[in-house]
């Protein structure tokens, strides 16, 4: 076990290094920061004075290293815009993003997963039907779409709720649901679907055969069987928990991480987009670190043969 | 200094005493106002060295102001500020008498030092005694702001004097723009960067900032010390939301009260409902098209000549702004008066003679770049579909390319040839808007855009003479040599901006983006 768990996280501190230098590389060919951040107006030699206070004027595999380098020392830069701590900025973000996405996680747990399990249970039923349109229709509509028309009907023609902003608890509601429908949506997909593989199976008409009630089938045999791929789904849910709103928190208003990314990005402010990458790397990693120890968990196989897990 | 300026706080906070009980006694039934807008600032600061964008201009006036106003709701022409008058002593010195009833939002006197100290080293130009470097983007603007500016004197206390190193027409002008607003030093002392105070900027204006949060809000409050008395509103709240229909949304549930940068065809929505209706037009902005003269194809001037004809200016008004804005004379303003140069005009829609300008230039289909925004301007990608079909008639190969930023844009390589643009006319005289832009050492000359000699040196003597006949010549010639003979730039309209409201605010909206909610504005 202790191999699985090294090689594990040597893989993830491959993948976090590969998403820094990804990111470095990308970020610095697609504009140039001191143009951007200076104005198009901006005479050269402001420019130029712009790049030497962030050290943009030194070779590129120089500024590499010295951010890598800082990075190891726990420095994650500053933002250029403003020259605040880049972790300060985003870190002050974290709360209101994960404000609206913990609770839309569980939604789509809550919600999806006993709804695909029911549609699997009652299959080419009625309320499969109903259950599987509602999922389809989840799924493909855009999240932005379903925003703004829950903003229509809620805030506009009810005046029930507010359209954006965070100023209380009633803000969150309409985008925690939008995050929620549509994340809910996907696991009742994917559960009804593993549920029906499983449900499939010998050894599933073997233990009916032998007598067990089928409430002991469904949550001694299929359930556990089926968790595997719906533990995948929710471990990229949990990865996405700190930057998975960026569309939501813009139709929103919501001043989460999603909407630093989105203006920090326009801007080409290095450090902040980086340091958003870099946090989300590791949730990332982890999130799918621990789906790989839940594995091992929930089948005895692959705690045999880990290197088979993902 | 410090020290007479805390003397005087005291017999200031003594006189304010007894008028500051009923003052609080009726702030409760002045109302909260919140508008929602596109961008609170393009630069996560609130000082205006650092803040010189289009949604900045919006909010600044609120809480900082300059020794010279404009009226923004009215002919933008000149009005006192925080100077009561001014004179000329000579043509390259301003004196200016200071208001003497004007206290900061701290309870500092306003006095001739605080000018001083605005146009000084550690606010301006860098080097300055607290050692606060101001970052190289806010001493570019001061450069650009005050391009000969030499000193600020101190006469007596509330006297003081501009003193520039050439002679200059529009020094006046130049202490009216936003750059020029009073900052106080005791409050940028105590920062502990440049960068700090500009977050939390202490000015004299008639609202205080009391939370900023850059991307999310703003929260100005009464500051009911302001000299021209009491303001009427309690508490504005600039709301961050960049989606327009989320504006809109946000108006019409009843969340705020204003909504800025309405597009054109959401106004009919908007005023169907009577609750609200939408304000504002035409604004001193104008839309341009620029032209890479160095670009191989456009180095031909009949091309860009041609380009220029090709351009249907009153159909893009109709179909993208309903008619509300205009074609201007140029990049030439009425409000410039005696400059105003009334027979130019914007080049004809022509194809017949864009034909004509092509075949004579021997253009034979080679591929023109054309980088363009996502609509940072409002109907930016529109106009470009509509530009790019108005080219192609006439026979011009223009290739429209999105970009994500102003870099891209920029980007000095050999597919830059036509980019989109805007310029703000910030002052009634020519030499602020064309010389910064479109002269020697202006922003088209340094990145390599356009350059043409007897139009720099045009420039030159319109920022130096105080011959004002000579001027208007000079600038008439100015404008068809980079209009029409050598085209940098061809205009499209004039800019219009729309904000949405509450129906039951008497609010004006003038011709710019700012934003006025002083007592002579408002009204429920």
């Amino acid at each position: 076990m202790l191999r699985f768990i090294a090689s594990r996280l040597a893989r993830a501190a491959l993948t976090i290094a590969m998403v820094v230098t990804f990111a470095f590389i990308v970020l610095r060919l697609s504009g140039d920061p001191a143009q951007i951040i200076m104005g198009a107006d901006a005479p050269p030699e402001a420019v130029d004075a712009f790049r030497t206070a962030w050290g943009l004027d030194e070779p590129i595999w120089v500024q590499y290293f010295s951010y890598f380098w800082a990075i190891l020392q726990g420095d994650l830069g500053r933002s250029m815009r403003d020259g605040r701590d880049a972790i300060v900025l985003v870190t002050e973000r974290i709360p209101a993003t994960l404000a609206l996405t913990l609770p839309a996680l569980a939604i789509k747990i809550c919600l999806g997963i006993p709804a695909g399990i029911y549609a699997a249970l009652h299959r080419n039923s009625l309320a499969d039907r109903v259950v599987m349109i509602i999922a389809v229709a989840g799924f493909t509509v855009p999240s932005f779409v379903l925003g703004l028309l829950l903003v229509l009907l809620f805030a506009v023609q009810l005046g029930w709720l507010p359209s954006g902003g965070q100023e209380s608890w009633r803000h969150g509601i309409l985008p925690v649901i939008t995050l929620g429908l549509g994340g809910a949506a996907v696991l009742a997909r994917f559960t009804r679907s593993a549920m029906l593989e499983v449900l499939g199976q010998p050894f599933i008409r073997t233990a009916s055969a032998k007598g067990v009630p089928w409430h002991a089938v469904v949550t001694g045999h299929a359930l556990p069987n089926a968790a595997i791929p719906t533990v995948t789904i929710i471990g990229f849910m949990v990865g996405s928990l700190i930057a998975g709103a960026v569309v939501v928190e813009s139709v929103f208003s919501w001043p989460g991480v999603g909407r630093l990314l989105v203006v920090a990005v326009a801007n080409r402010d290095l450090a902040v987009v980086q340091c958003i990458l870099l946090l989300v790397a590791i949730t990332m990693v982890c999130a799918n670190l621990i789906v790989d120890l839940l594995y091992g968990l929930l089948d005895p196989r692959l705690r045999a043969a880990p290197g088979k897990a993902a | 200094m410090m020290r007479r300026r805390h003397v005087l706080k005291a017999p200031a906070a003594l006189l304010a005493a007894p008028l500051s009980a009923p003052a609080l006694a009726q702030a409760d039934t002045r109302p909260v106002i919140s508008i929602a807008v596109q961008e609170i600032t393009t630069s996560n600061m609130l000082e205006m060295m650092a803040e010189q964008s289009n949604v900045g201009s919006r909010i600044f006036r609120n809480f900082v102001e300059p020794l010279i106003d404009t009226d923004w709701i009215g002919d933008m022409s000149l009005q006192p500020g925080l100077a009561t008058s001014w004179r000329r002593i000579s043509d390259s010195v301003v004196e200016f008498s200071l208001r003497r009833d004007v206290r900061f939002h701290n309870g500092d006197a306003f006095t001739a030092e605080d000018v001083v100290f605005s146009f000084g080293p550690d606010r301006m130009w860098g080097g300055g005694p607290l050692g606060k470097e101001p970052p190289p983007g806010a001493t570019q603007i001061a450069r650009r702001s005050f391009p000969g500016f030499e000193r600020m004197e101190v006469v007596d206390s509330h006297t003081v004097r501009f003193i520039n190193k050439t002679p200059d027409l529009t020094l006046e002008g130049q202490m009216a723009r936003t750059a020029s607003v009073i900052a106080n030093p005791r409050a940028f002392a105590a920062a502990r960067s440049w960068q700090d105070w500009a977050r939390r900027p202490i000015g004299t204006g008639p609202y205080m900032v009391t939370e900023f949060n850059p991307d999310r809000i703003l929260v100005l409050d009464a500051f009911d010390g302001h000299w021209a008395g009491r303001p009427p509103i309690r508490r504005l709240r600039f709301v961050e939301i960049p989606e327009v229909s989320s504006r809109i949304n946000a108006l019409l549930s009843g969340e705020v009260d204003f909504a800025c940068d309405i597009p054109p065809d959401q106004i009919a929505t908007i005023e169907r409902n009577p609750r609200f209706e939408v304000a504002g037009g035409i604004i001193n902005n104008t839309r341009i098209t620029v032209f890479d003269k160095t670009h191989a194809v456009l180095s031909n001037p009949l091309i860009r000549r041609a380009l220029t004809h090709s351009i249907d200016r009153q159909a893009i008004i109709d179909a993208l702004w309903g008619g509300r804005v205009n074609v201007p004379r140029g990049l030439n303003w009425e409000y410039y008066a005696d400059m105003f140069i009334g027979e130019h005009e914007a080049p004809r829609f022509d194809l017949s003679e864009a034909r004509r300008l092509l075949r004579e230039a021997n253009y034979r289909g080679e591929p023109i770049p054309y980088r363009a925004l996502n609509n940072y301007y409002t109907n930016q990608t529109a106009t470009a579909q509509i530009l790019v079909e108005g080219w192609r008639a006439a026979g011009l190969n223009v290739q429209l390319q999105m970009q994500e930023n102003w870099g891209q844009i920029t980007a000095r390589t050999p597919t830059r040839a036509i980019r989109d643009w805007s310029q703000t006319a910030s002052l009634p005289d020519p030499v602020a808007q064309i010389v910064p832009n479109w002269g020697r050492n202006g922003v088209a000359w340094n990145n390599g855009e356009w350059r043409n000699d007897e139009f720099a040196t045009l420039g030159d003597f319109l920022q130096s003479s105080v011959d004002r006949a000579a001027r208007r010549q000079a600038w008439a010639r100015m404008l068809q040599i980079v209009e029409r003979e050598d085209p940098g730039y061809t205009v499209l309209h004039r800019n219009g901006n729309f904000t949405a409201k509450r129906r039951d605010i008497r609010w004006k909206a003038g011709p710019s983006f700012v934003m006025d909610f002083r007592a002579s504005n408002w009204g429920t």
